[in-house]
């Protein structure tokens, strides 16, 4: 079979099993952005400082991991270098491997106050895009985020057609995540918690003014990549970092607003959700059925998801980073076993929670491909 | 509780918390009396904590409120530091930066009664093995959110057993990531991946009884 055709017979099975569809066999998907290139033997530095060689890496190690039961795809395709697009992200600064961390160590997001308190008021007058203009300058040089916008405008076409040429699917080319993720990475996440509780309002008009303005660019995004699903991550809005009156007014009627604009526009939610998300499980059957995919990172109770949402949304995920760090590959095995068992057949994509981690054993990494093989065929 | 400081604060009603200590000052009230009033405030915001009332938000905020009332008490107790529990060297392990959590542990063991010595972030193993030494400390808490920390951790314990410390020092790991399977892995004696646990496992050591 041609790699062409293996793309769309990927593709079809990624597809069938985000909307709970019954599948041949339950899709083997890849994330591990810092794994890649300790995989394949390239320096981690090598691997930020190089757009190319960071996408080569990562392809190169989904072949590599192919050969030991068969991957479907990947989960957010990398297409050029991680740390300026960290930076977006988080709106932080980040500590880069080979100019201000050790050439073999893991980057960073520096967890400080960027963004000041005046910002919000600044964000109300000028708009979102308008505010970050001229934000940026402060978290990142701007004839690095010229080079980075250049690239991702003149290359990312390119890109994302290597792991097509290599047979892979791509669940999601394209990320957002709600005003509160960026405005918690900018502000660092004790001073923008404590302003919660303390100017509520002024944060909440901040959202409000930035959120269109984000989520018109997440979906012209997306639309232009062509990849299913969009990233729609989470992580410090998590329910266990944050008091229920505080999830409920500043988190979860942004992600609804968000999740219907994608749907919209024929794009389906995946929800990457790190830390712990149990405690509002139940609000996901709120969204349209078989839209949507949770992806969390293996400390959101799965099994609960799977009685409280059923059979409306498919999971993505979730076998825990330090499992793959620190446990054996008998122990991953039987992690994904048992997901199979609980959450499988249909409406699961097995994938690593999170991601895998830059010391994730290669041994643990082969031994869930292999898993994914011999128990997801059904 | 029929304290109306201690309720403030654990009703996370910062105005109203810093206001009534104010007017205790003012009225004579033993700064201890007081303190021993915020820290009453604490231990309730920690039990809410562990029964799922209240979530780490919720301890940011409670910090902030202890930090905020016990500011002024400072300069009025002679000791200064409160730690009549016993002293903790803590911090986040080499390689990681993350200073949230382990923040919010050092805010809560204060608030217990224990003198922390907070190393900060991306901590050598040497510096802890040179500050136990110095301090006699009996408890470190290593702190880490990512899975490279492990083997940091690692190395720590390694280098309090190798500098002759370790039968004397009561280890535990702590952060999101953190399981028995890391703790076995680490060599540590105990192990929370949330912050309300690092209080209860000093709490027992601090009785003598192991935590595992």
């Amino acid at each position: 079979m041609s790699n062409e055709a293996l793309y769309q017979e990927r593709m079809d099975r990624i597809g069938k099993a985000m909307r709970c569809e019954p599948v041949d066999r339950i899709p083997v998907i890849y994330m591990g952005v810092a794994f890649s290139p300790r995989y394949m033997g390239m320096s981690i530095a090598k691997f930020c400082e190089d757009p190319e060689a960071c996408v080569d890496a990562t392809v190169a190690a989904m072949d590599r991991l192919n050969q030991f039961g068969g991957l479907d795809g990947i989960n957010l395709a990398q297409t050029g270098r991680i740390t300026p697009a960290l930076t977006t992200m988080w709106l932080a600064r980040l500590g880069v491997p080979g100019r201000d961390l050790p050439p073999e160590s893991l980057w960073q997001v520096r967890e400080e106050e960027v963004m000041t308190q005046a910002d919000y008021d600044a964000i109300i007058e000028k708009g979102w895009q308008n505010f970050l203009m001229g934000y940026l300058p402060k978290i990142i040089d701007m004839a690095e985020f010229g080079e980075f916008v250049h690239w991702a405008e003149t290359k990312t076409g390119l890109m994302l057609q290597k792991y097509r040429d290599h047979g892979f699917g791509i669940i999601c080319a394209a990320a957002g995540a709600p005003p509160f993720e960026y405005l918690c990475g900018g502000r660092s996440m004790e001073k923008f918690f404590l302003d919660l509780y303390r100017m509520p309002d002024k944060v909440q008009a901040a959202m409000d003014a930035a959120f269109p303005e984000m989520i018109g660019g997440t979906v012209g995004l997306a639309k232009m990549m062509g990849a299913p699903g969009v990233w729609l991550g989470g992580w410090r809005a998590a329910s266990a970092l944050l008091a229920p009156k505080l999830w409920n007014r500043f988190v979860w009627p942004y992600y609804v607003k968000f999740a219907h604009a994608l749907i919209d526009a024929g794009l389906t939610p995946v929800f990457h959700w790190d830390q712990d998300w149990t405690r509002d499980l139940a609000r996901l059957a709120e969204l349209p059925a078989k839209k949507c995919v949770l992806n969390p990172d293996g400390m959101t109770d799965v099994r609960k998801f799977k009685e409280l949402v059923g059979d409306r949304m498919a999971l993505l995920g979730d076998v825990p980073p330090a499992l793959l760090s620190v446990g054996t590959p008998d122990e991953v095995r039987a992690y994904v076993r048992d997901l199979v068992r609980d959450i499988g057949p249909t409406g699961l994509l097995l994938c690593p929670g999170c991601d895998a981690p830059i010391n994730a054993k290669p041994e643990n990494m082969e031994a869930f491909v292999a898993a994914g093989k011999e128990f997801g065929a059904g | 509780m029929s304290d109306q400081l201690a309720m403030a604060i654990s009703d996370l009603e910062e105005e109203a918390a810093v206001k009534l200590v104010g007017e205790r000052l003012a009225a004579g009230t033993d700064p201890m009396a007081i303190l021993a009033s915020c820290q009453e405030g604490m231990t309730l915001v920690g039990k809410r904590y562990e029964s799922g009332e209240y979530f780490i938000s919720d301890l940011m905020m409670a910090g902030e409120i202890f930090k905020a009332t016990t500011a002024p008490l400072a300069s009025r107790i002679a000791t200064g530091k409160g730690g009549g529990k016993g002293k903790i060297v803590l911090g986040t392990v080499k390689g990681d930066i993350h200073n949230i959590g382990k923040d919010i542990v050092v805010g809560l063991l204060r608030a217990a009664g224990y003198e922390v010595l907070d190393l900060g972030v991306d901590v050598p193993p040497q510096k802890f093995v040179d500050t136990v030494k110095e301090t006699g400390a009996k408890i470190v808490g290593l702190s880490g959110l990512l899975t490279i920390a492990f083997d940091s951790m690692k190395e720590t314990i390694a280098a309090l057993a190798a500098a002759g410390l370790r039968p004397g020092v009561k280890v535990m790991i702590g952060g999101g990531p953190m399981t028995a399977t890391v703790k076995d892995y680490a060599g540590a004696d105990a192990w929370g991946n949330n912050a309300q646990a690092a209080v209860s496992v000093a709490n027992e050591w601090s009785k003598g009884v192991a935590h595992e």
